[in-house]
């Protein structure tokens, strides 16, 4: 285990998410693919933080703050996803073509 | 290694027991209840029916998620053991005493509801899915107030570690301390191992819930974990607000036991005579009531340690 | 480099691999799964492999708070899934994807672009010595010299919490929300249908 291999590995967490994000159709799933970059980007945090932030606890900060951003995106997405069923009863992109409401 | 070896068997005899115990005890409840003699019966009752089940024939249903189906009993007995294996039974027990202990527990717990959620979705059915929306909701609700009153049982150790919250109790248990935390606690448990009143997954007003489709082994595997996780909730009750091992006279093992017992004993009691409360009333009961008093009690219990420093 | 001192690290190693390999595996498993339970439980399960990174690396806190957190918002998406989509079970194969091709390579892209920063980039080596205070150090922190990010981050929740139940309240302060709405075209080519169009239609 070593900064090179973990940072890797959170890169490949980082690129299934942007596929996922880019290719999905149903709402829900890009969301998913939002949450799997965060992922990536929790692991190369706290890896930064562990090889070269010599113990100083603001590593730490950094991950809790896109904990933060993680649980303001699934909150705000959700009730994005309510409320454009709701109108437009749609469910994927493709059904959402103008932004008026 | 052996000091590995040695926790690991006193969890798997401290489950074990714990597990036979919630059996004797709740059919020891129901006997009462039901205005029976007591019999030997209610010692070989549990052990007799786990024999059945094993013997039975595992039913099918139409395009089951088979592998979800097999994992959901194994995550929640490995859960509950994991819930277990957080707490120090005794002082000299080493297996346990975990520095953020607290943490692993609640992490533990919450994953139950993925545990029940898989159980009843994966049956493909439409009782079982009822009863994973049932639990979905109710879990919902009770972490927030298990969570905040886990918080103020470590607030006057200044420590996760459920070793240093027990050693914190010396003086006056955190019961006393915190009025607010234990009847809030065991609530949440009710609702953790969905016994008494919060049986709401698995209840019989929906012919079984998120058990309905099952039978065999993997029904025997259900109920053993759920009586896994609800043993790790009482010992975790015990340890957290009774202040765990200590005590005059006995050995520290008997009285965590016998703590845990109390508790155990009063979850157990509640499923035989409270009725079963419905879903949507406790969700409102959860946010409006417990969530706030559960709150109270933190700033609470931080302003007593502050004041004790 | 080894980690830590209180883990053995040949043990330490292998169990980094299996988690590593697990997590990346898992993660393409929830854009290949057809179940909807199922996708949203392979990310429950890569991120389990992250936090038992996270709990190897030291970060115990972050690690359990992370699995704490991710097994409630991976049930909710779970059952977000069910309502939303058709065929949630996964009994039909599936594949609802567009621009695939495009997708591929953003996100090849981007893991080669990001995975020659970590390999070629220049990282100071100054590593954890101490790892008994780690979550001491951490609350500290949050509550110290950072005490305006963690301050601004709750005040970011409360409002996403404001927002979250305004936007998806069913009686806002103008009426229900969906007065007006209608239900999209049911062929697939046509235009979405904006609220009020079809109803003059139907009553003329």
């Amino acid at each position: 285990m070593s900064l090179e291999i973990l940072l890797v590995v959170a890169a490949a967490l980082f690129g299934i998410g942007v596929y996922g994000a880019l290719s999905q159709q149903s709402f829900v799933m890009i969301m998913m693919g939002l949450e799997m970059m965060l992922n990536g980007a929790i692991l190369a945090g706290v890896s930064l933080w562990y090889f070269s932030a010599a113990g100083s606890p603001k590593g730490q900060l950094l991950a809790i703050v896109a904990m933060a951003v993680m649980a303001v995106e699934a909150a705000i997405g959700f009730a994005l996803v309510i409320n454009i069923y709701r109108v437009r009863k749609a469910d994927i992109t493709e059904k959402v073509k103008a932004l008026r409401g | 290694m052996t000091d590995v070896a040695a926790g690991v068997l006193a969890l798997g005899v401290a489950l074990f027991l714990g597990v036979y115990l919630v059996s004797v005890l709740d059919r020891f409840v129901s006997d009462l209840v039901a205005g029976h003699g007591l019999t030997a019966n209610v010692f070989w009752a549990g052990p007799r029916r786990a024999v059945l089940l094993l013997l039975q024939q595992p039913s099918r249903t139409e395009r089951p998620d088979a592998e979800a189906w097999a994992f959901a009993p194994a995550l929640l007995g490995a859960l509950g053991a994991l819930g277990l294996a957080t707490i120090p039974l005794a002082p000299e027990l080493p297996l346990a005493d975990n520095a953020d202990g607290i943490v692993l527990f609640g992490a533990a717990m919450a994953l139950v509801m993925v545990a029940v959620f898989l159980h009843g979705w994966s049956a493909n059915s439409v009782f079982p899915l009822i009863g994973a929306y049932r639990f979905v909701a109710l879990a919902l609700s009770y972490e927030m107030p298990l969570a905040l009153v886990l918080i103020s049982a470590a607030l006057p150790a200044e420590s996760l570690s459920v070793g240093e919250i027990i050693r914190s109790q010396t003086d006056v248990w955190n019961v006393i301390r915190q009025p607010l935390g234990l009847p809030i606690y065991m609530v949440t448990v009710a609702g953790l191992a969905f016994w008494g009143p919060l049986r709401l997954p698995d209840a019989a007003d929906l012919s079984g819930g998120t058990r309905a489709e099952v039978s065999g082994p993997a029904l025997a595997a259900w109920e053993v974990g759920r009586s896994m996780v609800l043993v790790a909730a009482a010992a975790m009750g015990a340890a957290a607000f009774l202040g765990g091992w200590l005590g005059p006279w006995l050995p520290g093992v008997v009285w965590m036991g016998l703590k845990t017992l109390v508790l155990l004993v009063l979850i157990v009691w509640s499923g035989h005579h409270l009725a079963r409360v419905r879903t949507e009333r406790f969700v409102v009961v959860a946010w409006v009531v417990l969530i706030p008093l559960a709150l109270i009690d933190v700033f609470l219990s931080g302003w007593l340690a502050l004041a004790a420093r | 480099m080894t980690i830590g001192t209180d883990h053995a690290p040949l043990f330490a190693d292998v169990l980094f691999w299996m988690l590593a390999v697990g997590s990346v595996l898992a993660g393409w498993r929830v854009f290949r799964a057809d179940s909807m339970v199922r996708a949203a439980y392979w990310l429950l399960a890569s991120f389990a492999g992250t936090a038992g990174i996270l709990l190897l690396l030291h970060a115990r806190f972050l690690g359990l708070i992370l699995l704490l957190m991710m097994a409630g918002e991976m049930t909710i998406m779970a059952a977000f899934m069910v309502m939303f989509m058709m065929n949630p079970a996964g009994l039909n194969p599936m594949n609802m994807v567009h621009q695939h091709r495009t997708a591929i390579i953003a996100g090849v892209g981007a893991f080669l672009g990001l995975a020659a920063v970590g390999v070629f980039g220049e990282f100071p080596a100054r590593p954890l010595l101490d790892a008994s205070q780690v979550t001491a150090d951490l609350g500290v922190e949050l509550l110290g010299d950072s005490m305006m990010v963690f301050e601004t981050a709750g005040v970011a929740l409360l409002a996403t919490m404001i927002g979250s139940i305004a936007l998806a309240a069913h009686r806002g302060r103008f009426g229900p929300a969906d007065e007006g709405s209608e239900p999209p075209a049911l062929v697939p080519e046509a235009e979405t249908v904006r609220p009020g169009d079809s109803r003059d239609e139907e009553q003329s």
